[in-house]
């Protein structure tokens, strides 16, 4: 078919600035990887020297083994747990499921950063629950800064990844394997393990996978429980680099980006793969669309008290934490919460006016940059929607790139780009700095959403508007997009939840200008400043929950 | 004069060919059906024609108009080729209106406002939905959907007029009135139409012509009472009508006829091409023609009845003859017992 140039123009257009936008930081990495000096050093040469330092530096062969150690021990964590919740969900008659799901999702909508610290509140050395246990009952049998308490925490809060897709699989699963192994006498738990599971395994398989990518891009949760140890991982051996030969080693950072990437990528493209095979799968086995809840009888106590269990261990204990500490002076043994209560840190706050711009370039990035955003992927989405070409299967590879690539890294590398380019150097100060790094770093995770709304319009109505005389552009703006506003509405506000979330991407674009919540937790941390890290996190989580309230109030559906 | 030509069509699906050689003509004024077998290719060759697939061999004209050409390299899009297409889902974009949906295809065509209006007044009329223009598709019945769909098509009276299963949609009551309605519809406004379908009374009932196509390939084409009168092979002759089917060895030709015999059985009929003696055939008779004779002259066979089956406006009766059942209708019930089937030998085809 022999397009015009109206048509072809935008497309080509569209796809060059994503190309751009998605590649230009990554190639500055790999060649900042390449050289033996910061990119701005006159004196810098191409050469491996990078690469030699740190595989000779034997804290970054520790990290990586950390980092191995805690994705590998969360994935065996958190995929079970996903898949038992996800069947009890899905498939159970449990009560309460209406009210529990959202909860099962908070911990993918709260920022690690804060969910960490919380962490460090609620049951550290002097925390709530830690002193509270130690009155009751003398003791306080668990630590929370070791590889395996981060790496129990990482697994737990990672549940609601493997929740979302076990749920979708089991959704398409017919009721009828699991009620032939009810008659045949198994257990409730016994059907899970024995017939559903296994049935899902393929969304099982993906999200493991997912999970363990995950692990590799951990950054607030190792940075604020291994750090007081000194446990390195990955990304926190990158950010502790900064300045390890007394100059910016841009060149060293770059090199374990590169690592980083390198594990990473191959996870992501094996991801893609496993997906395409899963929703074979799913097509498969999604005939028989008749579902009965399996009636779980007196095993209704195990499923609730293990929900409940997870629900309490992963969101109540880290939020109430914060939003205890939030409100006191200070807190440890012998203190009494009476005597301590306070508003002052939250009058800290509103007298910092650093703070008060994090907070409203907070506001300001999620609501009108995620408009723009959506309006970003949804011009993507119509680039490559029912086009069948070689430059759309390029675009659906390519948005899935910044998917390997952690926040921390994507973050350094705009860095670099808006150093790199003096053209764009003005804009290094603004929040469209952040904006963009925030956009590209979920460019895959946004373009599920819009694809997934585009998904639904059936195509005849499009061709109907075509052979009716409406050439192509015509057809998206007086058919599709109508159809797909509501999906749009709801891609905003979760996009709006993402981006308060978001912090490690922003860590170092911080400026003067440019200040969110997310990064500034993390250098405030670092300068120890509890009460404000408390209060900051507080008003985080309010600006999440009110997204949250929003999406709930209006059935938007929480997950693709 | 042809308002649409299709010669020699090749398309494929990956490596799946689903149009084998497809070559169809669609006079003014006419309405055409095409039918075959789910599967056949039919709604292919339809979104072939309006641009909504891209065959691989062969060329389509709409009037004068080249619109698709392999060898020349010639592909209009489906917006430039000024056809009117009913979707078998009907397709009614639920965030129009009636109005709306049917006026979209003027306003493309930047007909003045006022000027709009009164066409899509005059078709909503025409169709039967003269006070609906403000409701959304969700507020229509399935047979007011399907004439909106019909109306969106119309509007800007495109030369030829495609639809896709159109009835198929409506349940069994509604499907007889509509399809008066629509053959009714269509002659009076003198449109040329090519009907997809794939129930053969519907194509008989609404066309002037019938496409039958099977496998990717047209396997005969004609008036409907050609179609069912004159089949040219078995797949024609058992798509068109109930038939009664005998498999048999042809045992001597005269005369232009056929004995065909089988295991204690014995016919003449005639035989539809090449034949002769020892080659094994199928005998094919439609059910109504098969009659309850009163002894044994002519060619009849004495059968005994295995059931009767009371059908409303008839009756029908079941005969064994060896494992295959033979039906023939009849006016009243019979007693069990042994009977005389007349089966008139140039009804009687031989294939
Ligand atoms: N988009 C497609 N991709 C692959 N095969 C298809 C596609 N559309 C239709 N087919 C196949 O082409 C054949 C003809 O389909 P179709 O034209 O819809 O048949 P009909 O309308 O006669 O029932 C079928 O075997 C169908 O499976
Ligand atoms: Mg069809």
């Amino acid at each position: 078919m022999r397009a015009s140039a109206a048509e072809t123009l935008p497309r080509a257009f569209t796809i060059l600035v994503t190309a751009t936008a998605v590649l230009a930081p990554l190639s500055l990495i790999l060649y900042q990887s390449l050289l033996n000096a910061p990119f701005f050093d006159a004196r810098k040469a191409i050469g491996l020297d990078a690469y030699r330092f740190i595989f000779a530096d034997p804290d970054f062969w520790q990290a990586f083994k950390n980092s191995g150690l805690i994705a590998g021990g969360m994935t065996l964590i958190a995929v079970p747990l996903g898949g038992l919740l996800a069947f009890v969900m899905e498939r159970t008659d449990l009560s309460g499921r209406g009210w529990i799901e959202p909860l099962l999702l908070v911990p993918s909508f709260v920022s690690p950063m804060v969910l960490s610290f919380g962490y460090v509140v609620a049951a550290g050395p002097v925390g709530f629950y830690s002193v509270w246990s130690r009155e009751l009952f003398g003791g306080a049998p668990w630590g929370i800064y070791s590889i395996l308490a981060m790496t129990v925490i990482a697994g737990l809060t990672h549940v609601p990844n493997v929740y979302v897709y076990a749920s979708a699989a089991l959704k398409n699963l017919g009721s009828d394997v699991e009620e032939a192994a009810r008659v045949a006498g198994a257990s409730p738990f016994r059907v899970a393990f024995s017939v559903s599971l296994p049935l899902i395994m393929p969304s099982l398989l993906f999200s493991g996978v997912l999970v363990f990518f995950l692990g590799f891009e951990l950054f607030g949760l190792p940075l604020v429980l291994g750090d007081p140890e000194g446990i390195l991982v990955l990304s926190t051996y990158l950010f502790k680099l900064t300045n390890k030969l007394g100059t910016p080693s841009y060149h060293l950072m770059a090199a374990v980006a590169v690592c980083i990437v390198a594990v990473t990528f191959p996870l992501v493209l094996l991801q893609r793969q496993l997906l395409k095979g899963s929703r074979k799968y799913a097509s498969i086995k999604g005939k028989s669309g008749r579902m009965r809840e399996l009636p779980l009888g007196g095993w209704k106590w195990l499923a609730g008290g293990v929900i409940g269990a997870w629900i309490f261990v992963s969101v109540l204990v880290p939020l109430s934490g914060i939003a205890l500490r939030a409100f006191v002076t200070n807190w440890g043994e012998g203190v009494r919460l009476a005597e301590v209560l306070t508003l002052d840190n939250f009058r800290s706050v509103w007298e910092e006016p650093t703070m008060m711009r994090g907070i409203w370039n907070t506001i300001l990035i999620g609501v009108v940059g995620g408009l723009l955003t959506v309006a970003c992927y949804t011009a993507i989405g119509f680039a490559t929607h029912r086009r069948n070409d070689g430059w759309s299967r390029f675009v659906d590879y390519l948005v899935l790139v910044p998917r390997a690539v952690p926040g921390l890294l994507a973050g350094l590398a705009f860095l670099w780009v808006f150093l790199f380019f003096p053209p764009l150097r003005p804009l290094r100060s603004t929040l469209f700095s952040g904006w963009l790094a925030y956009s590209v770093v979920w460019l895959a995770y946004g373009m599920r959403l819009i694809s997934s709304s585009l998904l639904q319009v059936s195509p005849e109505l499009e061709e109907a508007a075509r052979s009716a005389g409406a050439p192509r552009w015509r057809v998206s703006r007086d058919v599709t997009l109508p159809l797909i506003r509501y999906g749009l509405l709801g891609s905003w506000l979760l996009v709006f939840m993402i981006f308060e979330r978001e912090y490690s991407t922003a860590v170092y674009l911080l400026a003067p200008g440019t200040e969110v919540i997310g990064a500034q937790l993390v250098s405030l941390w670092q300068g120890g400043a509890i009460d404000l890290v408390a209060a900051l996190s507080l008003v985080n989580v309010v600006l999440v929950a009110v997204g949250l309230g929003i999406a709930l109030r209006f059935g938007v559906r929480l997950r693709d | 004069m042809a308002e649409l030509t299709v010669e020699n069509l090749h398309l494929r699906y990956g490596d799946n060919p689903i149009l084998k050689g497809v070559s169809m003509n669609l006079d003014r004024g006419e309405v055409v059906s095409l039918l075959g077998p789910s599967g056949s290719g039919k709604t292919t060759l339809l979104r072939a024609v309006a641009g909504l697939e891209t065959p691989h061999e062969g060329a389509i004209r709409i009037g004068e108009r080249v619109v698709f050409d392999s060898a020349a390299a010639i592909e209009l899009p489906a917006e430039h080729r000024n056809l009117g297409l009913v979707f078998q889902s009907y397709a009614l974009w639920p965030h129009k209106t009636v109005y709306d949906n049917v006026a979209y295809g003027l306003r493309l065509r930047k007909v003045p406002q006022a000027e709009a209006a009164e066409r899509v007044g005059q078709v909503l009329a025409q169709l039967g939905l003269g006070p609906l223009g403000a409701r959304y598709p969700h507020q229509l019945s399935g047979g007011q959907q399907q004439r909106v769909a019909i109306a969106r098509a119309l509007v800007y009276n495109p030369p030829v007029i495609l639809l896709d299963e159109p009835l198929s949609n409506l349940d069994a009551k509604l499907r007889e009135e509509a399809r008066a309605f629509l053959r009714e519809l269509i002659v009076r406004l003198g449109l040329s139409a090519l009907v997809v379908t794939h129930d053969q009374s519907e194509a008989m009932a609404m066309s002037d012509r019938i496409l039958l196509l099977n496998n990717g390939r047209i396997e005969q084409q004609g008036t409907p009472q050609e179609m069912y009168g004159s089949p040219r092979t078995l797949f024609v002759a058992e798509f068109m009508g109930s038939n009664n089917r005998l498999a048999g060895r042809v045992a001597e030709v005269r005369d232009g006829r056929a004995r065909i015999e089988g295991e204690g059985w014995s016919l003449w009929g005639t035989p539809k091409g090449e034949t002769a003696p020892g080659r094994e055939v199928n005998a094919v008779i439609r059910i109504e023609q098969v009659k309850l004779g009163d002894g044994p002259e002519g060619n009849r066979l004495r059968l005994p009845l295995s059931t009767s089956m009371y059908l409303g406006d008839k009756w029908e009766h079941l005969f064994r003859l060896g494992a295959t059942a033979l039906r023939a209708h009849g006016t009243g019930d019979l007693a069990p017992g042994e009977y005389w089937l007349e089966f008139p030998p140039d009804r009687l085809w031989l294939f």
